[in-house]
C-alpha cells in the first residue's frame, strides 16, 4: 500500500484540496448550524406551550352590543362548522365543548395556601392536545382527572394575589405536584374528583379536561344539550391572507397574537430553509471542486494507473487510495464542521438561555443525522466516480 | 493454463493487406506450456501488438485467441487481474517501469502484489545482472540497458504458465544477455512454464523448440 500510495500521491494538488476543504467546511457548517438552530428554536417555541401543537387557531364569534340585546346565539351551528371545515386553508376543525354542570375546585397546601373557587371546564378533541395519551386520559368511574390550566392563572396568583397577601410564589413544578379537590354538581347528582395538573398552557385561555371526561360528565350531570361556542382550527399556512379575510367576513374572532406566533414560526422555518439551501449550494460547489481535482489527479496519473493495472493490480485496489483520500477528507470536514457547530451553538445558546432559562435543550441528533447523511451521499458518489475513472483507463484500448 | 491458441488472428490495421506471409497471422497457432518459442519479426509486423492482444491489453484484432480453448474476448476484469497475477507474465518492450520509484521499489511493487519471490532471490538476481549497486537509484536515472534488467526481474516476480518477452536484450551486451537467458531459463524450468520471446535481430541465447516468422 505504501508503495502504491508513493506512486499515486504524485500530482496531488494541495491548493485544490485546501480549496475544497474550506468551501465544503463553510457549506457544511451552514447546513449543520441551520438544522441545529431550527431544532433549538423550535424547542423553545414548543416549551412555551407544550400542550398545543403549532399552527392552531381558536375561533369564536364576536360578542357585541347587538348580540347581547338580540340574544343571538354565539354558538356554532352544524352548517357553520361544515363551512369552516370546507375552507381551503383549514386542515382540521374541532369543537370546544363547555361543561354545563357546576364545578368547584379546592386547592390546599399545608400552611401555604388554602383556596376554593367556582370554575368551569372545556374540552377539545384529544388529537389537538399534545400530551402523552397515557397522561391525558380519563376512565369513566375513575376519580383521577388530568387538567391543563392556563398559565395566566398561575401568573395572576403569583404576581397579583400572592404579592399582595405576602404569600409564597409557586412554580409550575410545585403546582403540578398538588392535587385539586374537584366537586362536580348537576342534575341532582354530585361527585368528587382528584384533579391532577399535567401542565400549563399559555395559548389556551381555558381549563382543559380530556374529551372522554367531558362526554361522560355532560351526559351524567346535564339534561340539556351543550352547544359549542369556540372552534379549534388547524391551518396549513398561518400567514395565508385568506384566513384573516374569512374571519372578518364572517364576524369571527381569533387571538391575533397566536396568529403572529405561528407566523413567526413559519417565517423562521422559511429563513432557515433558505440559509440551508445556500449551505447546500456551497456544498455542491465544493463537491464539484473535489471532483474536478480528482479527475485532474487521475488524468495526470493515468499512465501510472495503467501500468499498475497492467502488472496485475485490480481496478478496485488501484482506486482505493483515491477513494480513501476523498472519504478521509469528507470525514475530516464533517468533524471540523461539527466542532465549529458546537462552538457557535454555545454562543447562541448562552444568548437564548438568557431569555428562556427553563427550556430543556434538544439533543444534537438532528444535525448529526443530517451531517452523516450528507457525508454518506457525497462519499458514495466520490467512490463511484473514482472507480469509474479507473475503469475508463482499464478500457481505453478497446 | 496449458495452451494458448491463435485462430486466424490478425491485427485490425492489417486487414487491408493482401500479400501477408506469416507463421502467426491468419494461421492456427498453438503455443504449449513448457516449450520455448521465438517469434522473429521485422519492424512493423505487429510483434508488440501480438503481446498486447494475448495480455488482454488491446482487443483491436480479428479472429480469436483462446486460453485452454476459451475465448479471451469474454474474460471479465477480475479474470484478467487474476491471469496477470498468476498465469501470464509480460516483459514489455517499453518496459513500463515507474520512473518515480527506485529499481528495487519497481520490483517490490509487483512482488508485494503476488508475494511470490523471496527477498534473497531478488537480491541474487540484482547481483547476477550487475545492478546490485543500482537498487536504490531512481529508474528515471538509469540507462535503458539497466532498466531492461530491472524489468526482467519484475517479470519473474510472479507465478506464470507463459512468459512473453518482447525484445528483452536490445540494449544488452552478449555477456549480460547470456546471464539474463540463464536466469530466465532457471525460473521457467522451475515453474514448468512456456516462453515466447520476440526479436527483430538479436535474440536471447536459448534452446528454442520452435521459431515462428511473423
Amino acid at each position: 500500500m505504501s508503495l502504491l500510495w508513493k506512486l499515486l500521491r504524485q500530482h496531488i494538488s494541495i491548493p485544490q484540496f485546501a480549496g475544497f476543504f474550506l468551501a465544503n467546511l463553510v457549506g457544511m457548517v451552514i447546513i449543520l448550524l441551520g438544522t441545529q438552530f431550527y431544532t433549538d428554536v423550535q424547542a423553545i417555541y414548543d416549551s412555551e406551550d407544550s400542550f398545543m401543537k403549532a399552527d392552531y387557531l381558536i375561533i369564536n364569534k364576536k360578542i357585541g352590543a347587538i348580540t347581547m340585546l338580540t340574544g343571538k346565539s354565539v354558538a356554532f351551528s352544524g352548517e357553520e362548522l361544515a363551512e369552516v371545515e370546507g375552507q381551503p386553508f383549514v386542515e382540521a376543525v374541532g369543537f370546544f365543548t363547555p361543561s354545563a354542570f357546576n364545578v368547584r375546585a379546592a386547592f390546599e397546601m399545608q400552611g401555604i395556601a388554602n383556596m376554593s373557587t367556582d370554575m368551569f371546564f372545556e374540552s377539545v378533541p384529544d388529537r389537538f392536545v399534545d400530551v402523552a395519551s397515557d397522561r391525558w386520559h380519563y376512565e369513566p368511574g375513575s376519580s383521577d382527572l388530568p387538567i391543563i390550566l392556563p398559565k395566566n392563572y398561575l401568573d395572576l396568583y403569583n404576581f397579583g394575589y400572592a404579592s399582595s397577601r405576602g404569600m409564597p410564589k409557586l412554580s409550575e413544578g410545585i403546582v403540578g405536584a398538588v392535587t385539586l379537590h374537584i366537586t362536580v354538581q348537576g342534575n341532582g347528582k354530585s361527585a368528587d374528583f382528584n384533579g391532577r395538573i399535567v401542565g400549563f398552557s399559555s395559548r389556551l385561555n381555558t381549563i382543559l379536561v380530556p374529551e372522554s371526561f367531558m362526554k361522560w360528565a355532560n351526559g351524567e350531570y346535564v339534561s340539556k344539550a351543550v352547544e359549542p361556542t369556540r372552534l379549534i382550527v388547524k391551518v396549513g399556512n398561518p400567514t395565508d391572507q385568506r384566513i384573516a379575510k374569512y374571519l372578518t367576513d364572517k364576524g369571527y374572532e381569533t387571538d391575533t397574537s397566536k396568529l403572529d406566533a405561528s407566523k413567526t414560526t413559519y417565517m423562521l422555518r422559511m429563513v432557515v430553509g433558505i440559509v440551508m439551501a445556500v449551505g447546500l449550494v456551497i456544498c455542491v460547489l465544493a463537491f464539484y471542486i473535489l471532483m474536478l481535482s480528482i479527475y485532474l489527479l487521475v488524468e495526470k496519473n493515468s499512465y501510472k494507473l495503467e501500468n499498475l493495472l497492467i502488472i496485475g493490480y485490480s481496478p478496485c485496489r488501484v482506486s482505493l487510495p483515491y477513494q480513501l483520500l476523498t472519504v478521509f477528507l469528507n470525514v475530516f470536514v464533517l468533524l471540523m464542521a461539527y466542532g465549529i457547530l458546537l462552538l457557535l451553538r454555545s454562543i447562541y445558546l448562552s444568548m437564548l438561555m438568557g431569555f428562556f432559562p427553563h427550556v430543556t435543550l434538544p439533543s444534537l441528533l438532528p444535525s448529526a443525522i443530517v451531517g452523516i447523511a450528507l457525508l454518506l451521499v457525497v462519499s458514495i458518489i466520490n467512490i463511484c466516480v473514482v472507480k469509474n475513472k479507473v475503469m475508463s483507463i482499464w478500457n481505453r484500448k478497446d | 493454463m496449458n495452451t494458448i491458441q491463435l485462430q486466424q488472428t490478425l491485427p485490425a490495421v492489417f486487414s487491408e493487406r493482401t500479400n501477408l506471409q506469416s507463421d502467426v497471422w491468419l494461421q492456427d497457432v498453438r503455443l504449449e506450456k513448457g516449450k520455448v518459442y521465438l517469434v522473429e519479426a521485422n519492424s512493423g509486423t505487429g510483434k508488440s501488438s501480438l503481446c498486447s492482444f494475448v495480455y488482454g491489453y488491446r482487443k483491436d484484432y480479428i479472429g480469436s485467441i483462446l486460453f485452454d480453448g476459451e475465448n479471451i474476448r469474454s474474460f471479465s476484469v477480475k479474470r484478467w487481474t487474476d491471469i496477470r497475477q498468476e498465469h501470464l507474465s509480460l516483459l514489455w518492450q517499453e518496459l513500463r517501469l515507474f520512473p518515480e520509484l527506485t529499481a528495487m521499489e519497481n520490483v517490490r511493487i509487483k512482488n508485494n502484489l503476488t508475494d511470490y519471490q523471496e527477498r534473497q532471490q531478488i537480491d541474487y538476481w540484482f547481483d547476477c545482472l550487475g545492478i546490485a549497486d543500482k537498487k536504490d537509484s531512481l529508474i528515471g536515472r538509469m540507462s535503458f540497458g539497466q532498466q531492461q534488467r530491472v524489468a526482467m526481474i519484475r517479470a519473474l516476480c510472479q507465478p506464470f504458465d507463459f512468459i512473453f518477452i518482447d525484445e528483452p536484450i536490445s540494449h544488452l551486451d552478449d555477456t549480460n544477455s547470456q546471464i539474463m537467458g540463464d536466469i530466465l531459463m532457471d525460473e521457467v524450468r522451475r515453474q514448468g512454464a512456456g516462453i515466447i520471446t520476440t526479436s527483430i535481430g538479436k535474440h536471447l541465447p536459448l534452446q528454442y523448440d520452435q521459431v515462428l516468422k511473423l
